[in-house]
């Protein structure tokens, strides 16, 4: 207990690194809370998907500096990911406070916020996520969706082909990133629709061909309105997808009840009962 | 005069102004002087339009893609790599 505090940890640097979510809205979903770590931060890096909302962002702080340049067709983008960690970390192991602004929320489908947080915590700096409104926040508000009603999956379209899932059809099945679907490489923006249609073939052994898929797209402009397209699932191949689209599956069957589990919750129940009685 | 992005940011946190129809959208910003542009996206409720206006980036292609890591099954700097075989997921965890 009474162990030095060895002198490495007992300087306190004051480099630290808060990453925050800008929301999916220009003007509507910036807290308060990640408008001040923009403004009091000493460097602003950004990670946004609207290039006006980026123009927005320009405006809070004098120094903002884009991401987006080290994005590049052919390009590993786990090689881009880790320039953004490193960039911020030089930022904050040289003292600065280092904000990095993302779209919607910093920690939803998001590898590098995560991973230059336990960087900087690992080397000892001060580090914190601060939650933004994400696609999903947007998407059950836009779709009157709620999670907790069926149950809800979200998954990396991708993942869904990669690795073998398990998905719940009784609940409704949120896909994202399905514009890339199957994109082993991660040096493609977009795949063509016989990937996708490799994606129809996997949701074909839980979902009917007619069953209704949802395309979605929040709003990124105030002066957007949100983009529901309704399609059958074997349409899915052939549909234009932008980048930026989440597809939502609905519930396919009814839920089922367990009667096991209610026989003896049953039992319990009495049990319960008889306890109180005695 | 307040510039586009000032008005975006006004309409965005406005409850009658975000929820306005195109109409009255178009009939506030005329009042106010907005510049052509935003007027035109909204009027024709395409906002590829002010994108063009204000000479932004189109983000939407890469920013939208931060893929949560398989990173964890891919040696570390991986530098020349072929970017095909570098990150298949034929490792699980
Ligand atoms: C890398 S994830 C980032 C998500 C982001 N961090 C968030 O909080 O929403 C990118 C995926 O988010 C979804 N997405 C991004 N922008 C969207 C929008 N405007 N509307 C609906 N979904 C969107 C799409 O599924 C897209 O492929």
């Amino acid at each position: 207990m009474n162990t030095p505090i060895s002198p490495a940890l007992d300087v306190t640097r004051r480099g630290s690194l808060a990453c925050v979510g800008l929301g999916m809205t220009l003007g509507s979903h910036l807290t308060p809370l990640a408008r001040s770590h923009i403004e009091q931060a000493d460097v602003v890096f950004a990670a946004l998907s609207d290039g006006v909302v980026e123009l927005w962002l320009e405006r809070m702080h004098p120094d903002v500096r884009s991401l987006q340049p080290y994005y590049a067709e052919g390009k590993s983008r786990m090689k881009t990911y880790r320039q953004w960690v490193e960039l911020m970390m030089a930022e904050v192991r040289a003292g600065k406070r280092v904000c990095g602004v993302f779209y919607g929320h910093p920690g939803v489908f998001a590898w590098s916020p995560h991973k230059a947080i336990a960087m900087a915590r690992a080397e000892g700096f001060e580090a914190h996520m601060e939650p933004g409104i994400s696609a999903e926040d947007c998407l059950y508000a836009d779709l009157g969706i709620d999670p907790g009603r069926y149950g809800c999956q979200h998954f990396e379209a991708s993942q869904l082909l990669f690795y073998e899932r398990r998905i719940d059809p009784a609940g409704y099945l949120v896909l994202w990133q399905a514009g890339l679907v199957g994109d082993r490489s991660l040096a493609r923006f977009k795949t063509g629709s016989a990937y996708r249609q490799l994606l129809v073939e996997l949701l074909e052994q839980d979902y009917p061909l007619g069953h209704p898929v949802i395309i979605y797209r929040a709003a990124t402009l105030p002066i957007d309105r949100p983009r529901i397209r309704h399609m059958a699932l074997r349409d899915l191949a052939q549909a234009t997808l932008t980048p930026e689209e989440t597809i939502v599956l609905p519930p396919a069957c009814i839920l089922k009840p367990n009667l096991a589990m209610h026989e003896r919750l049953e039992a319990l129940d009495r049990q319960d009962k008889t306890d109180a009685l005695a | 005069m307040a510039d586009a992005i000032e008005m975006l940011e006004t309409i965005g946190r406005s409850a009658s102004l975000r929820h306005a129809s195109a109409e009255e959208l178009t009939h506030i910003l005329e009042r106010e002087l907005a510049p052509e542009a935003l007027v035109a996206a909204v009027t024709q409720e395409d906002s590829s339009l002010l994108h063009a206006m204000l000479g932004s980036r189109l983000n939407q292609v890469p920013q939208v893609v931060q893929t949560p890591g398989r990173e964890e099954e891919e040696p570390e700097p991986e530098d020349e790599e072929d970017p095909l075989t570098s990150v298949i997921p034929s490792r699980p965890k």
